[in-house]
Parts: C-alpha cells; structure tokens; sequence
C-alpha cells in the first residue's frame, strides 16, 4: 500500500499542470455565472489523452477527475475518463450525458454532449445527441443542464447489454464520487480563503473556534470522499464504489450547508465563486439513486439481498 | 499510489489469525472479551496471554531487534492491531505498552530505562497505566496539579490521578507529575504502582465496572533515574506519546465487525428486511471504511517516517463518528444490548461513551485539524 503518487502518475498529473493553469479562473465574461462550461478544457483533455484507457488507468483516470474538479470551468470528465473505459462503446469520444429515468426531464451535460448512455434497467442504450435536439434548462446547479426537445427514440440505438448496467451504475458511482471530492475540497479551501479575510466583530471570521470546528470537520469529509473515490478507481470493484458513492452522496448536505453559512451573504451571489462547487455537489446528490439507493446495494453486497 | 496488501502482509495477517484461533480459549468471547479491557478478568487474561503471543514473535514485531522486536514495518503493526482488536482486544491494558509506552521509552528513556523496561514489555509480562488526567486536568492536561519535588535524588510526589485505567492491577505507572511553576513544566516518571503512599480506589460508571480509578500520590518517593527526559520537559514526549494513541486502535476494524454482529441479530429477529435499516447500517459502514483509508494513510506516512500531520487527527475523528452512528444505530434499532442484549455490542457501546473524550476530545482533534491542516488562527 502506497499514498504517494508513483513517477507515472506523477507525470500524469504535472503534464495537466498547464492545462489546469489554464482554466483556473473563469473568462471575465462569466464572472457572474451559475456555472461555466469549458469547450478549450473538454478539447484540451481529449488531445492530451486524459480520457485513453489503453493509456491511464482506473486510479489514475480518478486523478484527472479531481485535479480537474477543482477548477471553477466545468469539462465532462467523470463518463469519460472512468465510465466509458468500462463500456464497449465503438465511438469513445465525448462529451458523454449519463442519463437514467424520465428522458423528456432535465439532464446533466446534455446541451454539450455529443453522446449519451441512457441506463434503461435492463440494457444500456448509446444515443447520439444534437445540439438542436436539446432545449437549455436554466438551473444554478453548476453543470450545464438540458433535455430533448422531444423524447429521443431508443428503438433503434445501440444496446450494450444487459452486463452493462451493473458497470454503468458502479463507474458512474465512482465518477461522482471523484468529482464530489474534487468539488469538496475545492468549495472547502475557497471558504478558508474567505474566512481568513472576512472580518466579523473586529476579527478575522476564522478566528471563531465555532466556525473552525465545522471547517476542520467538512474538510476531514472531503478527504474521506479523496480516498474513498481513488479507492473505488483502483480496486474496480462493485462494493467500493458503493461506498464511495454513499460516503459522498450521504454528506453533501452537511457540506452545502456548513460552506454556505461561513460565506454568509456573499455565498448566495454569483460573483462570488462558492456555488461553482457547492452546487455540483447538489447536482450530484440524487444521481443513480443518491447515498439511499448506494447504501441499500452496499447492504445487499455485504448482508445478502432482502428474499 | 495503490492500495494493496502486499504478499508477506497478507501471510502476515494469515499468522496472526491463526495464532488467536489457537490462543483465545472457547470461553474467551462469552466469558472474557465482553467485560472490556479494563476488567480485572482481561487484565489476568492478558498477562497469561501476551507471553504466549511475545513467544510467536507477534506482541513487538513493529519493534527493533535490539528490543525485542522484529524490525516490522508500521503496517504489521496495524495488521496485529486490527485482528487483535476485531477478536475483543485480548491484549488487554497491554496495547498500550506496546504501541506507545515503550516506543516513547525507545526514543526518550535512558539506556538503564530501556534496559529496564523493555524487555519485559516485548515479552509480555507487565501492566501499565498511564498517570494523566486529574479531577482539573483532562483535555487541558497541562493544568495537572500532581506535584513532583526534588529532594535529593528523589521526587516526591503528592496529588491524585483520575479515570486511569487499569491502575488496580498495573505494575507500573507512566506519571506525568508537575517540576516548576510554569504551565509545562512538567516530567514524567515512571513509578512502580507498590510504592509506598500510592492508594487506589474504583468508582462506577457509565463504562463497566473497573474502568474507572483514581490514583492517590501521598509522599510517594520516585529515585531521580526513574525520570524520563529532561525535568520539566515532558511536553514534546507527550505530544509524541499522544500521536501514536490517536491512531492507535483501529475502530473501524472492530465497527465493521460489529456492524455484522449487529446485522446478524437484525436479521434473526426478521428486522432487516426493512429498506431503512438496511440503508441506515450501510451509511454506518461507508464511515467505518472511510475512517479506514485516512488511517491507513497515516499509517503509510508513519512507514515512511514522515512528520505527523494533521491526517492522524482527520482519522480520528473519522473513526469517532462512525463509532457515534454505530452506538446511534444500536440505540435505534437494538436498545436491549444495554439490557439483556450481546454482550459484546454493549461493550462496544459502553466501551465508546467516553470515545470523543479521551486521548484528546473530539474538539481538539478538530482545533488541531483547524490549525496545522487548514492554517486557521489559534483560538
């Protein structure tokens, strides 16, 4: 067992240096924005092959996840760096919507998707998705949001398998714990910024052993959901992503809530950047089932299903 | 980065199962192991107990050679601990002269002190306690009032010890003892417990019975070579001492067992069917292996002979929460455990009523979180 980034994942995540620099900030003309869709990172990360399987692995795919996570810019790394390697899709490039349920409801990543695997209960169908075909929904979770102009039409997409659920779910449970993480410790570190600066009474917000109590606490959280998501990368196996995705999904209120209240006011403005991570840890909340459903799958894993 | 077991830890941890299977007698989970370690029967049990696991190499193997060790790495350290600690801890009070009391020792006793002591330790066969909190002085130890002065080359010591566990039955006693006027002028000492002037009383409470005693000090006379360290520059030795106490156990090993002790039981009664339960235990589970993954990586930091972080702290909270939600979880669904209930769960609960307390309140490990992790001012 070894905490420490290996030379190659090291050179994985230094190549990603610039990449990240990059995208650091938000152009200044969406400064204000709920939320900000990067096309140059999600383009940059194809080039650079971030997302080629053949080249990086489970644990090293969940590394590009968080070291992107942490940008305010949004780029679709979950599907395709860790759902899509698992699949047998013959057409790999993103950006990808994971979609499941009532396809004429809004759905994450869909107005910039070029493809979308759309988890039917018993078989997975590969769709391709049009710009014109995808109406914007308005939202101030912090992706881009959308849904079909009309319900798109299954009959004749392509079917994974009934096999490919299971690896759907579970992928899908590991990318949203990776990214939670990311977003975590982002939303976490920008609110230590904030705090240290913001004076309340004649002193620093920081200072009140109240307000550290809870920080120390949200960031103990994130770095739970860090392991836990690069644990769940690397083992591939079923359980852990269970985990990951319960331990993630199950603290994203105390988070969100905690985060918000030490911004105070400036934390329900746009400008300031809080929601940029706070609110993708809402938007992934509730995704393939949220922290009840991967609790239950983990309680049949490990005691047997209900007869 | 990878998260493996490598071949020789997953023998390692083989070894170690197989020597409590033939070790722990038939009676040792019905009749031993739910009386918590700081019974007077696992204190015996430990002391017949230890010398057998010392002979198969497995009480020290963290330790050097030159000590009686086996020059293992942290990690086997912690793979003894978690099968020690799943099996009710049958070490007993001795856990803690192994993972702390003679490492401190190792790294800040004399010569003579090590000679003394370590052996004896490595082999099993003494019981210590530790002389720390005080009526006044618990999360603020440095406010101790036990007083040690020099008299020639003797310490004389007068004042009184609190929640110590183990002192009935201890040999030796770990004193933290106040040298000087100033707030850390503090020294430890290492005092025989059949000193004259040291009287021992036990007192109920919400933990099981003998758990809980407090230590008097009256002229106690401690010989000047039985200080460790420096007079009155203890604080650095503590802080050492304390370290390796706050990722020491590893509750999330004994949670995960328990979560299916309790699960077993739901189950019987035809209660775990329910969709909320279930989902309710899982959550508790998914915080038990999150604390597991932060304190395996101050384990590897520790390997590495990193300095401490604040990641011991982050894993110690970690694990108190998830123990909190267990003792939730059986509070909601098994309340007979505090009546008539297993045995063991209701160790583990009343084992863990004091879990946020000691070795640093859970409000300290969030200060220092605060502090060195997070680069928040001191309060």
């Amino acid at each position: 067992m070894d905490f420490d980034l290996n030379d190659d994942q090291e050179a994985l995540l230094s190549s990603l240096a610039s990449i990240r620099q990059r995208y650091s900030e938000l152009p200044s003309e969406e400064r204000r924005a709920r939320s900000y869709f990067a096309p140059g990172l999600q383009e940059a990360l194809y080039e650079g092959g971030y997302f080629d399987a053949a080249q990086i692995g489970g644990l090293e795919a969940a590394l590009v996840v968080l070291a992107i996570g942490e940008s305010p810019c949004v780029a679709e790394t979950g599907a395709s760096a860790l759902v899509v390697p698992h699949l047998d899709l013959p057409d790999r490039r993103g950006p990808f919507a994971l979609l499941s349920g009532d396809l004429t409801k809004a759905q994450r990543f869909l107005p910039v998707a070029r493809q979308a695997l759309v988890d039917l209960g018993d078989d997975v169908a590969v769709i391709p998705v049009n710009a014109d075909e995808v109406e914007t929904v308005e939202t101030i979770y912090a992706y881009p949001y959308g849904k079909f102009r009309r319900a798109p039409s299954l009959a004749k997409a392509p079917r994974l398998g009934k096999a490919a659920v299971a690896t759907l779910r579970q992928w899908w449970r590991v990318a949203i714990a990776a990214e939670s993480a990311a977003a975590a410790q982002s939303a976490v570190d920008f609110t230590v910024d904030y705090v240290k600066q913001r004076h309340l009474f004649g002193k620093p917000i920081a200072s009140f052993q109240g307000v550290q109590h809870r920080i120390a606490a949200c960031h103990q959280i994130a770095r739970g959901m860090r392991f836990l998501a690069l644990h769940a990368a690397w083992t591939g196996a079923p359980y852990d992503a269970d985990v990951a995705a319960s331990y993630a999904q199950q603290h994203m209120q105390k988070l969100v809530f905690d985060l918000h209240q030490f911004n105070g006011g400036m934390g329900v403005t746009n400008e300031h950047k809080l929601h940029f991570w706070t609110y993708r840890l809402r938007a992934l909340q509730a995704e393939v089932g949220g922290a009840d459903q991967a609790s239950l799958d983990m309680a049949d894993r490990l005691w047997g299903a209900v007869a | 980065m990878e998260f493996a077991w490598t071949a020789e830890q997953e023998d390692y941890r083989e070894r170690v199962k197989s020597a409590l299977d033939e070790l722990l007698p038939a009676n040792w989970f019905t009749k031993y192991a739910p009386q918590g370690y700081g019974s007077d029967d696992q204190i015996d049990f430990s002391r017949e107990f230890c010398p057998k696991l010392a002979e198969r190499g497995l009480l020290v193997p963290h330790w050097p050679a030159e000590h009686g060790g086996d020059d293992r790495e942290p990690w086997d350290q912690f793979i003894l601990a978690e099968e020690v600690t799943a099996a009710g801890e049958p070490r007993g009070p001795q856990y803690m002269n192994v993972n702390w009391i003679g490492p401190t020792l190792m790294k800040f006793g004399t010569p003579e002190q090590q000679a003394k002591h370590l052996g004896p330790i490595s082999r099993g066969e003494v019981i210590w306690c530790q002389g720390y909190s005080e009526p006044g002085a618990g999360t603020d130890l440095a406010a101790l009032k036990t007083k040690a002065e020099r008299v020639g080359d003797k310490y004389v010591v007068n004042g009184s010890k609190i929640w110590t566990s183990y002192a009935r039955k201890a040999d030796w006693c770990f004193l933290l003892a106040r040298t000087g006027p100033e707030r850390k002028a503090i020294s430890i000492f290492l005092v025989p417990m059949s000193t004259p002037g040291i009287k021992v009383t036990s007192f109920p409470g919400l933990v099981q019975n003998g758990h809980l005693n407090e230590v008097f000090f009256t002229d106690v006379e401690v010989p000047v070579e039985n200080r460790v360290g420096e007079e009155s520059m203890a604080w650095p030795i503590i802080t050492h001492a304390l370290s390796f106490e706050r990722v020491g156990v590893p509750r999330y090993f004994h949670g995960l067992e328990l979560m299916n002790v309790a699960a077993e039981l739901l189950k019987r009664e035809g209660r775990f069917n329910d969709p909320i339960v279930r989902s309710r235990a899982a959550k508790v589970v998914a915080k038990f292996e999150a604390a597991k993954w932060l304190t395996y990586l101050v384990v590897d930091q520790r390997a590495k002979q990193s300095p401490p972080t604040a990641d011991g702290n982050i894993a110690r909270i970690s694990a108190a929460e998830a123990v909190c939600d267990l003792m939730n979880f059986c509070m909601d669904y098994l309340p007979d455990i505090l009546l008539e209930g297993d045995a063991m769960l209701a160790d583990f609960y009343r084992a863990n009523i004091s879990g946020t307390i000691a070795a640093g309140t859970y409000e300290i490990q969030l200060n220092l979180i605060a502090q060195n992790a997070l680069g928040l001012p001191r309060t």
